[in-house]
């Protein structure tokens, strides 16, 4: 399934924005660029994305599933 | 921000019709997600004409076949371990767990991959901050941490929340109580029956548990935390209030959770979840205020896609308003009231009388056998399988260890005492056993909710 990146809808204030801005970073760089990062910096990386996530649920915004990126 | 008695304000005080649309397009993604990566499901749903795009309203989820237990181990041992279930490579996962089986020794087997995981907590979170804990509170699981999943989503949902998590397993109970006290726990998690048993361990020791740091208790794993005497009785003895949760390995957490305005029963966390109430006969819905057999559908866990899975657990549905806490979020008046078949519940430990029978009859020198269940010490479900064994040349010492220890293994680590009886004293059947017997104490006396 094609990634579907997280786009803020209306309504969210400027920290939730930032919130998802710092989700697709993440997942973007562990999906690009996941392979050059030193494994004490993949995988913190992917901890903070799977906690993320719950945020991006919680907001309702169809975050999709991070499995093909090991989370 | 002010302290907020809502996890997810925007999700716990949601309108209704606005939870129902989000309900529809999360379920049109979930069938999306089950045809494109499960083979049990997508056969299933092809069978049925269902595709995501067929799916326009909360009605049309009734056009989705049920999903049975019976049909989720026998793929498991069709296709061991997992069976055909998983919508992910077993490499991504980072958690094992598993249930006991309904029957012999196959268990139901759950993976979880991290996403999944900080999900399971986050379910917790809600019912947690829902009941008032805060980062403040010091809590205390009374849990003994090995496959079976119990409380481990709420030991990651307190250290989420910011809370200071005492990990109370393999500890004896006066242990548990000891720690308990000198840490100045605030919250205590456990099983009703072990709150009871903890407190009555207290007694003995000379603590006044009533007056101590204990605000809280979160109970789970049994009915009894939303039996009002029982609760009461349990609140009374620690000088807390008690609230009740429920959850399942099958979901891999809860779906429902007692709020601090203590309604009598507890919210289903509905973002997250369809929970359809039906007729177990007829599978039809019946409507609130009515009671039937819950059937869950997950949004949650990925991993293994959950669509209207037949529960067997009795529930009574009434509407959000029931509860003057501002939640829109419907509530099981009573929690879980029961069950549609047979399973018992003893300590948490789901207990199958076909699954007892199956390992006991490999013994062949086991002529007869019956299942107790009794109420030790005024308090503690335990449970006991008697056997007669006529042969006077069988080792039946080392018979009744074996019963036990395999009967152990295959409930997650229950304790089943195993002992010979006298031959021919047990009773016999012609035609539909009934080889269990179940004199529990239902403490408090407000009503049967074990069934025999």
């Amino acid at each position: 399934m094609p990634r579907t990146w997280v786009v803020p809808p209306k309504g969210l204030n400027d920290a939730e924005v930032a919130l998802v801005e710092t989700y697709n970073t993440l997942v973007k760089t562990l999906e690009e660029s996941g392979d050059d990062l030193e494994p004490f910096e993949r995988h913190n990386a992917l901890k903070a994305v799977a906690a993320l996530w719950q945020v991006m649920n919680g907001l309702d915004l169809d975050p999709g599933q991070l499995y093909d990126i090991g989370a | 921000m002010p302290d907020s008695p809502f996890w997810n304000k925007r999700h716990e005080t949601m309108p209704r019709d606005q939870l129902e649309a989000l309900q529809v397009r999360k379920l049109q993604t979930l069938v999306q997600w089950a045809t494109d990566q499960v083979p049990f499901h997508a056969s299933r749903l092809a069978e049925s004409g269902v595709t995501p795009d067929s799916i326009q309203s909360l009605d049309d989820l009734r056009r989705i076949p049920f999903m049975t237990r019976e049909e989720w181990m026998r793929s498991q041992v069709e296709h061991p371990p997992y069976g055909p279930i998983l919508a992910a490579p077993e490499s991504a996962a980072i958690r094992y767990h598993m249930t006991s089986g309904t029957t012999g020794r196959t268990p139901i087997r759950v993976l979880d991959s991290m996403k999944d995981w900080e999900w399971i907590a986050e379910m917790w979170c809600y019912g947690f901050w829902g009941f008032g804990v805060r980062p403040a509170d010091t809590v205390f699981f009374a849990f003994s941490y090995g496959t079976f999943v119990g409380f481990w989503g709420a030991h990651y949902a307190c250290e989420k929340i910011g809370c200071l998590v005492l990990p109370g397993g393999n500890m004896t109970t006066e242990a548990r109580v000891k720690q308990i006290v000198d840490m100045n726990a605030t919250v205590v998690c456990s099983t009703p029956t072990y709150a009871l048993r903890m407190a009555q361990e207290a007694n003995k020791m000379g603590i006044d548990l009533a007056n101590g740091s204990v605000k809280r208790l979160i109970l789970s794993g049994e009915p009894a935390g939303s039996i009002p005497a029982t609760k009461k009785l349990i609140e009374d003895q620690w000088g807390a209030v008690a609230g009740d949760t429920a959850g399942m390995t099958e979901l891999g957490t809860i779906m429902v959770f007692e709020c601090s305005e203590q309604p009598g029963g507890t919210h289903i966390i509905e973002p997250h979840y369809i929970e359809e109430v039906i007729d177990p006969i007829s599978g039809e819905p019946v409507g609130y205020g009515e009671q039937g057999e819950r059937v869950v559908t997950s949004f949650g866990r990925g991993f293994i896609p959950v669509l209207r899975y037949r529960t067997r657990d009795l529930v009574v549905k009434v509407p959000a308003d029931r509860c003057s806490c501002g939640r829109t979020l419907d509530i099981y008046e009573g929690g879980i009231v029961g069950r549609v078949d047979d399973m018992k519940l003893v300590r948490g430990t789901n207990v199958y009388p076909r699954a007892v029978e199956a390992i006991v009859r490999e013994f062949i020198e086991v002529d007869e056998f019956q299942i107790h269940l009794y109420t030790a010490e005024g308090i503690r479900d335990e449970i006991e399988v008697l056997v007669e064994i006529p042969d006077s040349n069988a080792d039946a010492e080392t018979i009744l260890k074996k019963i036990g220890t395999e009967l152990s293994e295959a409930h997650e680590g229950l304790r089943f005492g195993v002992r010979q009886v006298a031959d021919d004293t047990l009773p016999r059947f012609e035609l539909k056993a009934k080889r269990l017997n179940d004199e529990r104490k239902v403490i408090g006396g407000a009503g049967e909710k074990r069934g025999s």
